[in-house]
């Protein structure tokens, strides 16, 4: 399924926070923003997530504008890993991924023996299966990121939103998560810290300045020592290994 | 275990309701042998037995006060301890009750209003207990009303307009009770602020109770909203479901539960914070299974705690109220204290 966002504008009062940012997310991409603190990389997520609405464009789902989606059926579309805190209550790990199921479900549907199986599969997938009674507050970041991913997964849907996926993992989790959203075969969009990250495994990148788009296109051409002094202000050096780009951070 | 829980929880939990309220008929201030108490019930139920069972004293304590009160004692019970729940989840906040937001106030004004000033007449025997509804069910809507001013009803709105008119409401009814020179009628206020099932009769069962465990099934049915809004609007959108109107939905039918039983019984303290968090500690926050047994657990407590009203003073009734709180309070020290269990701060 292809995203795709036209001249997204957000404003909060006066304040322009996104200034007309286009983007394309053809079925089966994994698109990377990345962008310094306050670029608009979440703003932006966030609008094709629906917890914000633009104060102009749009968001499409091929060619389907995402608001004339019903919040569950968008649901079903777009599965959504982010920072979220609990606010005091607690649930159980595979409780937690059973609401995954949530927007497949009508009120008076039971969670059946095919929903189980799914809540299983994702937890494996995410090598959280050992804590599946384990309860939610008592994990670590790391491993309530990972149930998150989990609880993405079983939403089954054709597109995957992550807002900086990666916060609170170690290096080892955040390559395997990269890698495990990668084979899911999703269209994905992914807000990325970590420009390493973001080159090895993005097929596409959006550098995101100061609320507009700075430039676009695979990693290797976009990755260039002019442009990340310009956007993020400091001095890198670039490896290049055939396709393979390694940035190299300077003082 | 979730398939447990149901098999096995609800039904025993469903028995002991049934027993209890079948032992505690026979207790009270009159003793009456067990024979006779479940004669009289079985003739008024299923018309078993000689027709003289329908008349006499014996009949009237059993069928015409004990057994409306135990009833009333269930659907109160229900009403409270789910809508704690459904409160807890709608401001995502662990220390919500039924009342938090403003619905004491507002029946409190509506009962200052009927008993000083003498409003509500018009609504006859009842008139404290209808305006106290009334008092709760405008104020449930003004809550949601206040909070959608400059942008929709967020759960920290909601808790900032309840505490809000919760406050203008308590100052109205203080400025009336302070006017007031009628010691008496204070009084009745007073005891109303306690709580009683003293008044419960068939009639106010047929409409109270009904409509207590239609909202009860309702909110059981609506157990992945009730999950979801736990994890807050973002993640719950992003599941597919957006939290604003569920909300406002479900604080409307809480205040209607609320409020028949503040209509029914007064204020009983308590029950709606205690039984949500005793239940969570041992069942976990999934209200599939919360809901239920929340409810259930509640209409138990209820019916014991009104027992005990009955019979812990020779000759006299304490007010449910003092006694939910002189049990509850300590309970929810309890709780405090234990540190497994750190209300999430």
């Amino acid at each position: 399924m292809e995203i795709s966002a036209e001249n997204i504008q957000v404003q909060f009062d006066k304040k322009e926070i996104l200034k007309g940012v286009d983007l394309v997310a053809r079925s089966g991409r994994f698109i990377g923003v990345v962008g310094p603190n306050g670029s608009g990389k979440s703003t932006l997520l966030k609008c094709i997530y629906r917890v914000l609405k633009p104060t102009k464009g749009a968001i499409y789902l091929d060619d389907v504008a995402l608001r004339n989606y019903s919040a569950k059926e968008a649901a079903k579309k777009i599965a959504v890993v982010a920072q979220h805190n609990l606010a005091g209550f607690d649930f159980t790990v595979q409780e937690m991924v059973l609401m995954g199921r949530a927007p497949h479900k009508n009120a008076l549907d039971r969670d059946n023996a095919h929903d189980y199986q799914i809540v299983d599969d994702a937890l494996k997938t995410t090598g959280m299966e050992a804590f599946k009674e384990r309860s939610f507050s008592s994990l670590s970041g790391g491993e309530q990121q990972r149930v998150i991913l989990a609880r993405a997964l079983a939403q089954q849907t054709p597109c995957l939103i992550l807002d900086e996926p990666t916060n609170h993992l170690d290096i080892r989790y955040q390559l395997q998560l990269m890698r495990i959203v990668k084979e899911s075969g999703c269209t994905i969009i992914s807000a990325i810290h970590d420009l390493n990250i973001a080159a090895r495994y993005c097929d596409e990148i959006y550098v995101l300045s100061k609320g507009c788009i700075r430039a676009h296109g695979a990693p290797h051409s976009v990755f260039t020592k002019e442009l990340i002094n310009e956007v993020f202000g400091v001095k890198a050096t670039l490896l290049r290994e055939q396709d393979e780009i390694f940035i190299v951070f300077r003082e | 275990m979730k398939k447990r829980i149901n098999t096995i929880v609800l039904p025993v939990l469903v028995l002991v309701l049934g027993l209890s309220i079948l032992l505690a008929v026979t207790i009270g201030s009159v003793q009456i042998p067990f024979t006779d108490v479940y004669k009289v019930i079985l003739y008024e139920l299923f018309g078993i037995g000689s027709a003289e069972l329908a008349t006499g004293a014996v009949h009237d304590v059993v069928w015409l006060i004990r057994l409306p009160r135990l009833v009333l004692a269930v659907g109160v019970g229900m009403a409270l301890s789910i809508s704690g729940v459904v409160m807890q989840s709608i401001v995502r906040n662990p220390l919500a009750d039924p009342y938090i937001l403003g619905v004491s106030s507002g029946s409190y004004l509506g009962a200052v209003l009927a008993l000083l000033l003498g409003l509500g007449k018009m609504f006859g025997g009842n008139a404290v207990g209808v305006m106290a509804f009334i008092g709760a069910f405008i104020i449930s809507l003004a809550v949601v009303a206040l909070s959608n001013v400059g942008g929709k009803a967020s759960a920290v709105k909601l808790l900032l307009a309840g505490t809000a008119l919760s406050a203008v409401c308590s100052a109205f009814s203080n400025f009336i009770v302070y006017r007031a020179n009628d010691s008496n009628r204070i009084q009745i206020l007073v005891n109303w602020t306690m709580g009683s099932l003293g008044a419960a009769k068939w009639n106010i069962n047929a409409v109270v109770v009904p409509i207590v465990f239609v909202c009860a099934i309702f909110f059981w049915s609506q157990f992945r909203t009730l999950n979801l809004m736990l994890l807050g609007d973002e993640a719950a959108i992003s599941l597919g479901v957006d939290l604003y109107t569920r909300r406002i939905l479900y604080l409307l039918v809480s205040a209607l539960m609320v409020g028949l039983s503040v209509y029914s019984a007064g204020m009983i303290g308590f029950v709606g914070l205690i039984i949500p968090h005793a239940i969570r500690m041992i069942f976990g926050s999934d209200h599939r299974t919360l809901v239920p047994i929340c409810a259930l657990t509640g209409s138990i407590f209820l019916v014991w705690a009104d027992v005990l009203c009955r019979v812990i003073i020779r000759g006299a009734e304490l007010p449910i109220g003092i006694l939910t709180s002189m049990i509850g309070a300590p309970i929810f020290v309890y709780l405090m204290a234990r540190r497994k269990y750190s209300f999430g701060v």
